[in-house]
Parts: structure tokens; C-alpha cells; sequence
């Protein structure tokens, strides 16, 4: 596994985020994870604007967790502004959600998420799922290469 | 010019008076209010009595009176500007729905004005067709205020079962996610009692998490849009019957399935159908171990239905009725574990396709559910 590949887990709810965290430690993956609390705060950190605006632009997560239901902006308007950048577009967005409703589903993937999984209630089952997608996305997965200046 | 004895003009008389007298009878007995004004000074001449009963007023006090005598200022304008535009033109003129002030308050009107011309080709009376269109209009009204309230009662059940969907289940892991980090991090802090409480908190919210997914699918059924198209029934519920067993591949049951069961409906919804029924049968034969379902065809008394059957707890007839409900349960949690929503999404399915469920049953010697649908016409 790569140890310095960041993930970007943006949710707004800090038990959830807690208990992802848990679930991420209680499987080994040890990646820095960088959380972002509503759908600005995660455009801002993705293209290093307002409170991230010094952060290296050149870091780009290598997985992108989205809640739906987000403060500000929800996340299919973070998952449409994530595909219609050059410097995003090509990243891996994994819808990371409560609901299984059907328009979700279509909306998510028609926006262009490459994964949807529902949080399961059952923290046993939660863990199991964080722990595969930490497998295939970090480990197995082969990510399209982040030139400089972004994806063409 | 042949001269007209005094004979003849007698009888011409006599037949015109006749003439006359059947016209005033047509005019007095149509169902619709009929009118006659001078083309010229505009005074009202006559009115038949459709038209006293939708103004509520006597012809007595209509005939000699002018528009504005009668009616509002601005609706008497109205009058005039219609009554210009058909002398002036000759031709008739449909005046399409207006108010009207009577004695019964507010009618809507359409009213038709035929100019009628004298001997000189000019315009001389203005005859018109009134229909009082008042009820008609109100009937329109509310549909259309029953039309909007029933799309704005469905925009809100959406909103309120995404709401459900999304909301509903965080704090639910939460408690379960906690309590099990509980169980790990504090595990020499906790004894068997405190572990066991854990348990149940986490269980509680895995049932509640269960009973909110069972409820939105109740809600989406509502919501769905039905098609009817044919369907192939048998290949349907072998798919669906292979989906239980796979959810339980511990347990052996003897699935039989008729061949060539077919309906018109909706193929999606009929797959909710048989999951229900069948893991309700799953389930209640879970105490057998020689469980068997059966899936067929029957005639009934309500007409060709589809069932399954199976051999298992069964259920008091006594209590049939409540079998359907929205969280009705007859066996204890502990028996057989359930939400009590699966069979009354099945009921509403099946209603939503015209037809109807019910089910027949003993204690210990199995159930079955029969459901029947509607009409058996594909869309076009």
C-alpha cells in the first residue's frame, strides 16, 4: 500500500467521521486522511482556495469519500465541480452515503462517481466495507497519473 | 299583386298568432336563459324563464331596462363593447366566460349574440343564448386545487422519505458504532451484564435501521410509477426464490414453482411481491425440517389468482384481517423476527394493480397467500 496516498474524506456528521476513522484504523490503513466538513470546504481543499489556499496544490487525494448530504454545497454539486475541473476530473469518487434511493444512485453515477457504497448501521459490516475500499482503491486500483497542471 | 280577401288575411292571421305562440313556448322551455334587446337603444324586450331563474329576477323588472339598470358598471360595460361588436359586424358573437352580478350573487356565464335584422338589412334585435357555466367552472376549480394539493402532498412525502433516507439512519450508527467501540476499548471495564446491555443497543438500532429501509420501500411502492406489461411469472419468482436462499444458505427448503405462470403488471413491483411472500414463507418454515413452498396458479372466488404456500407456523384465521397492516405482527419477536411491513407492501402493490390479497391459514399446518390483478391488458 501506499502509505502516502491521501484520502479525502468529506462528511459532515462527526460521529460518522469518527467512527470512519475508527473503522479505517481498525483496518490498517494508515493513509493521512484529510476531512473536509461540507462540500466548500472540500472544493477549497481540493483546489487550494480560501482557508487551504497554502496548502501544496500539487497533492492530490488518491480517493475522494462523498457524503450526499452535505452543509453548503451537497455532494453531487462537489462530485460535478470535481468532474468539470482539469485538475480533478479524473480522480476516484466514492459516494459514501445513508440513502439508497434510487435517484441518488442514477443522480451519483450519472455525475460520474466510480463507486456508490451505503454506510451500513451494523458497525461490524461498516468496518468490512471501509476495509475493501481501502483494499481495491488504495491498493489495487491504478489511478490515472496527476501531471502537473492537472488532467487534460 | 293578386288582391287578399278578407277571409285569407283571417286565416294568415291565425296561422302566424300559431306560428308565434310555438316559438314563445321553444323560447319559454329552453333549458338555457335566451334574451331579446333592441339593436338600437340597447333595452332589454324580453326574457324566458331559464333566464329569470339565473338572474333571480322577474321579467317585469328586466324588460325596458338598460344594461347599467341592472348590472354593475364594469360588467355592464362588457355588455356593451359584445353587443357593439355584433351590430356593428352582424355576425354572431360568443362571449366566452364572464361574471355576472344577480340576485344569487355571482354567476360565469358564456353568452352567444345573434343580431337578427329587420326589413331594412339592418341589425333591429339582438338575441341572446345564455349558459350559466358557474357549477361547471367550480367542478373545474377544484380538480385543479385537488390536483395541485395531491402533487404538493407528493412533493413532500419525497422530500420526507429522502429526509428518511439520509437522517434517520445516522444516529443509528452511532449507537451501534459506539457501543461496539465500547465492547473494545472498555472491554475489563465491562461485565458480562454491561456487554449483554451493549448488545442490545446495538441490536435495537439494527432493527430500527431494518424498519426505516422496510418503510421507505413501502413508500417507494406508493410513489412508483406502475407499467403493465407481460410478464413471466415462473422465471420472476424462481429469480426471487434463488434471492432467498441465497440470504440463507443454511437452510434447506423444497422450493416448487408452477411452470408457465404469466400476468400483465409491473415487473419490478411483482418482484417486491414475491419477496415478501417469499421470505415470509422462509420464514415461518423455519422451524420444519421438511419446509416446502409452493408457488401456482388457482381459480378462486375473486377470480384467477396466483399463490404460495408453504407448510409452516401457519396463523389463526381469527386474526386474518390484521395480517396486512402496517406493523402487524402475530407471532412474537422472538418466534420469528419481522418489521410487520413486508405483507402490507405486498397488499399495497397488488392494490395498486386492481386486485387484492388475502390469506388462509391454521396454526402449525402452514399458510397461504393468494393475490389477484386487475385488469389483464398491457398498456399500449
Amino acid at each position: 500500500m501506499n502509505h502516502e496516498a491521501v484520502i479525502l474524506l468529506v462528511e459532515d456528521n462527526p460521529q460518522d467521521e469518527e467512527l470512519t476513522l475508527r473503522a479505517f484504523r481498525k483496518s490498517k490503513i494508515l493513509n493521512p486522511v484529510v476531512v473536509a466538513r461540507d462540500g466548500a470546504e472540500a472544493l477549497d481543499w481540493l483546489f487550494a482556495k480560501g482557508a487551504h489556499a497554502d496548502r501544496d496544490a500539487s497533492v492530490m487525494p488518491h480517493l475522494i469519500l462523498l457524503d450526499l448530504k452535505l452543509p453548503k454545497l451537497d455532494g453531487l454539486e462537489v462530485l460535478q465541480r470535481i468532474r468539470a475541473d482539469d485538475r480533478t476530473r479524473l480522480l476516484p469518487v466514492v459516494i459514501l452515503t445513508s440513502s439508497v434511493e434510487e435517484e441518488d444512485r442514477i443522480a451519483g453515477y450519472g455525475l460520474g462517481a466510480n463507486s456508490y457504497v451505503r454506510k451500513p448501521v451494523d458497525f461490524t459490516q461498516f468496518m468490512e466495507a471501509v476495509r475493501q475500499l481501502g483494499l481495491y482503491w488504495l491498493v489495487l486500483n491504478e489511478g490515472a497519473p496527476v501531471p502537473a497542471g492537472g488532467f487534460r | 299583386m293578386r288582391d287578399v280577401g278578407p277571409e285569407q288575411e283571417v286565416s294568415r292571421i291565425e296561422r302566424l298568432e300559431e306560428e308565434n305562440r310555438s316559438l314563445r313556448e321553444i323560447l319559454e322551455n329552453l333549458p338555457v336563459m335566451v334574451f331579446v334587446k333592441d339593436a338600437n337603444d340597447r333595452r332589454f324586450l324580453g326574457l324566458n324563464v331559464a333566464g329569470e331563474a339565473l338572474l333571480g329576477v322577474s321579467r317585469d323588472q328586466f324588460v325596458g331596462k338598460l344594461a347599467e339598470e341592472l348590472f354593475p358598471a364594469d360588467q355592464a360595460a362588457t355588455i356593451h363593447a359584445s353587443d357593439d361588436e355584433a351590430v356593428q359586424s352582424g355576425r354572431a358573437v360568443e362571449v366566452p366566460e364572464e361574471p355576472i352580478e344577480t340576485s344569487r350573487g355571482t354567476r360565469w356565464i358564456t353568452t352567444r349574440k345573434v343580431p337578427v335584422l329587420g326589413a331594412d338589412g339592418l341589425p333591429k334585435w339582438l338575441v341572446g343564448i345564455v349558459e350559466d357555466i358557474t357549477e361547471r367552472r367550480e367542478a373545474e376549480e377544484a380538480r385543479a386545487r385537488a390536483l395541485q394539493e395531491a402533487d404538493e402532498a407528493t412533493r413532500e412525502l419525497e422530500s420526507f422519505s429522502y429526509s428518511v433516507a439520509h437522517d434517520l439512519r445516522a444516529p443509528l450508527r452511532s449507537l451501534d458504532g459506539f457501543s461496539q467501540a465500547l465492547v473494545e476499548d472498555y472491554h475489563d471495564l465491562l461485565d458480562d451484564e454491561g456487554r449483554r446491555y451493549l448488545g442490545f443497543i446495538r441490536g435495537s438500532a439494527q432493527r430500527m435501521a431494518q424498519l426505516i429501509d422496510d418503510l421507505l420501500s413501502l413508500s417507494r411502492v406508493t410513489r412508483a410509477e406502475l407499467a403493465r406489461e407481460p410478464v413471466d411469472l415462473t422465471a420472476l419468482v424462481r429469480s426471487a426464490a434463488a434471492r432467498v436462499e441465497a440470504s440463507d444458505s443454511g437452510r434447506r427448503v423444497e422450493i416448487v414453482v408452477e411452470d408457465g405462470l404469466a400476468c400483465v403488471g409491473d415487473p419490478r413491483l411483482l418482484a417486491v411481491v414475491f419477496d415478501n411472500l417469499l421470505n415470509n414463507a422462509w420464514k415461518f418454515t423455519g422451524k420444519r425440517a421438511d419446509a416446502r413452498i409452493e408457488v401456482g396458479a388457482a381459480a378462486t372466488e375473486e377470480g384467477p389468482a396466483f399463490y404460495v404456500r408453504d407448510n409452516g407456523a401457519g396463523f389463526d384465521m381469527a386474526y386474518a384481517d390484521k395480517l396486512f397492516g402496517v406493523f402487524q405482527r402475530l407471532h412474537a419477536a422472538s418466534d420469528f423476527d419481522g418489521t410487520g411491513v413486508g405483507l402490507a407492501t405486498v397488499q399495497r402493490i397488488v392494490r395498486r394493480h386492481g386486485g387484492r390479497a388475502w390469506a388462509q391459514g391454521e396454526i402449525d399446518r402452514g399458510s397461504t397467500f393468494f393475490f389477484t390483478l386487475g385488469s389483464q391488458e398491457p398498456d399500449a
